[in-house]
């Protein structure tokens, strides 16, 4: 079956590609270069940490964490989501499935999205294949500071929708 | 291009990917598979490194096509129009800009890394890459529409995707005011193609 997605994905390669070769001064060439270039660095690299990741996602404790992640456990739920979200090193493949887990398991929504919040922000696997090699560490420290709330502050929002809610419904 | 700068490239190409950093990939993955094979057994070890070859077969052509269309954007993007729309004289609008840009993002890491490095050489401002690669990360429209939707439910989605709206923004706003140097990974290396210079680094000292 072709997806939108796939059709965008493979898609746009060749409509960039077939302009660059259009404008026939060498950009095609060197765009081509660049390509090549990354994905010699890339590779090697990904193919070690997936199979790395592998390996880790088999190891984490999912249905153990998923006992503290209930409602009652309200923001304590929260920072516990999060920081199970930086431990998943994995793409979203075992990322979501975790998250169904969870879910599963009673959950609470808050606890939930900033799991999925630190998940994405943090995957470590991300970080260490293509953010360092392409940016750097300064870069990398400079994000981190920067979005290193978000997920409790997700969390926190996504409680305070709920309640937001449920007064309406009452009111 | 000369066989003797050829020949450099290509092997500067091999040791840019069998550097220093592969190998400790290479330990890592290897010290992993051995605790996985003897805390679970072989059978899990089995699985996991079956599930992992399919996986890295199924990413290898987008891969491959995420990083040519980075390689074209590289090329045919106009820089002085990219830096106008999200460099530092963009303001709240740059980081609006950057955070819409990341949720239509398709494609995963592969796709969105390489394009965060061409716009920071292109001179986007720092708050805008922070908003960019955060939005693509918890915004990113594909992503939800794969995954999110079917695993969560449509009403978890999103609300998830209204709370966290905002945050790609806040990021920003917080990128531009921490007090920290940022110089971006600089290419250092024979220029293979040579007709063309390559775009300076976006190094950036403090200076709010």
């Amino acid at each position: 079956m072709i997806s939108v997605g796939m059709l965008i994905i493979f898609g746009a390669p060749v409509v960039l590609g077939g302009y660059a070769l259009s404008r026939q001064d060498g950009s095609f060439r060197q765009g081509l270069v660049r390509a090549v270039e990354q994905f010699v660095k890339l590779v090697p690299r990904m193919f070690c940490a997936l199979v790395a990741a592998g390996f880790v996602a088999k190891l984490i404790p999912s249905e153990f964490i998923s006992r503290f992640l209930g409602d009652e456990a309200g923001v304590t739920a929260i920072v516990i989501g999060s920081l199970a979200g930086l431990l998943i090193p994995s793409g979203p493949v075992v990322a979501f499935s975790i998250a169904a887990t969870f879910a599963k398991a009673g959950a609470a929504n808050a606890a939930l999205v900033a799991f999925i919040t630190a998940w994405t922000l943090f995957a470590v696997h991300r970080v260490v294949i293509f953010e360092i090699p392409l940016l750097g560490f300064s870069f990398l420290r400079l994000r981190l500071l920067s979005v290193i709330l978000l997920p409790f502050l997700a969390g926190l929002m996504t409680i305070g929708v709920k309640q937001a809610l449920a007064w309406v419904a009452v009111s | 291009m000369t066989s003797e700068t050829k020949r450099q490239w290509l092997m500067a190409l091999v040791r840019d990917g069998f550097g220093k950093s592969f190998w400790w990939f290479f330990a890592f993955a290897l010290g992993m598979g051995v605790v996985c094979y003897q805390l679970l057994g072989p059978q899990a070890f089995h699985e996991a490194v079956r599930a992992d070859l399919g996986l890295l077969a199924d990413m290898l052509p987008r891969v491959i096509a995420a990083l040519t269309v980075a390689g074209m954007v590289w090329v045919l993007l106009p820089r002085d129009r990219m830096s106008r729309l999200i460099g530092k004289e963009s303001g709240f609008w740059g980081l609006v800009i950057a955070t819409a840009a990341g949720i239509i993002t398709p494609g995963g890491p592969a796709s969105a890394y390489p394009l965060l490095a061409v716009i920071g050489g292109a001179g986007a401002d720092r708050g805008a890459l922070v908003a960019y690669i955060t939005s693509w990360a918890i915004l990113g429209i594909q992503r939800i529409l794969i995954w999110d939707v079917p695993l969560m439910g449509v009403e978890f989605s999103l609300t998830r995707f209204l709370i966290s709206l905002p945050l790609p923004i806040l990021a920003g706003l917080i990128a531009r005011r921490l007090p920290l140097s940022l110089s971006l990974m600089e290419e250092v290396r024979p220029d293979p193609v040579g007709s063309i210079s390559r775009p300076p680094a976006n190094t950036e000292t403090h200076q709010k």
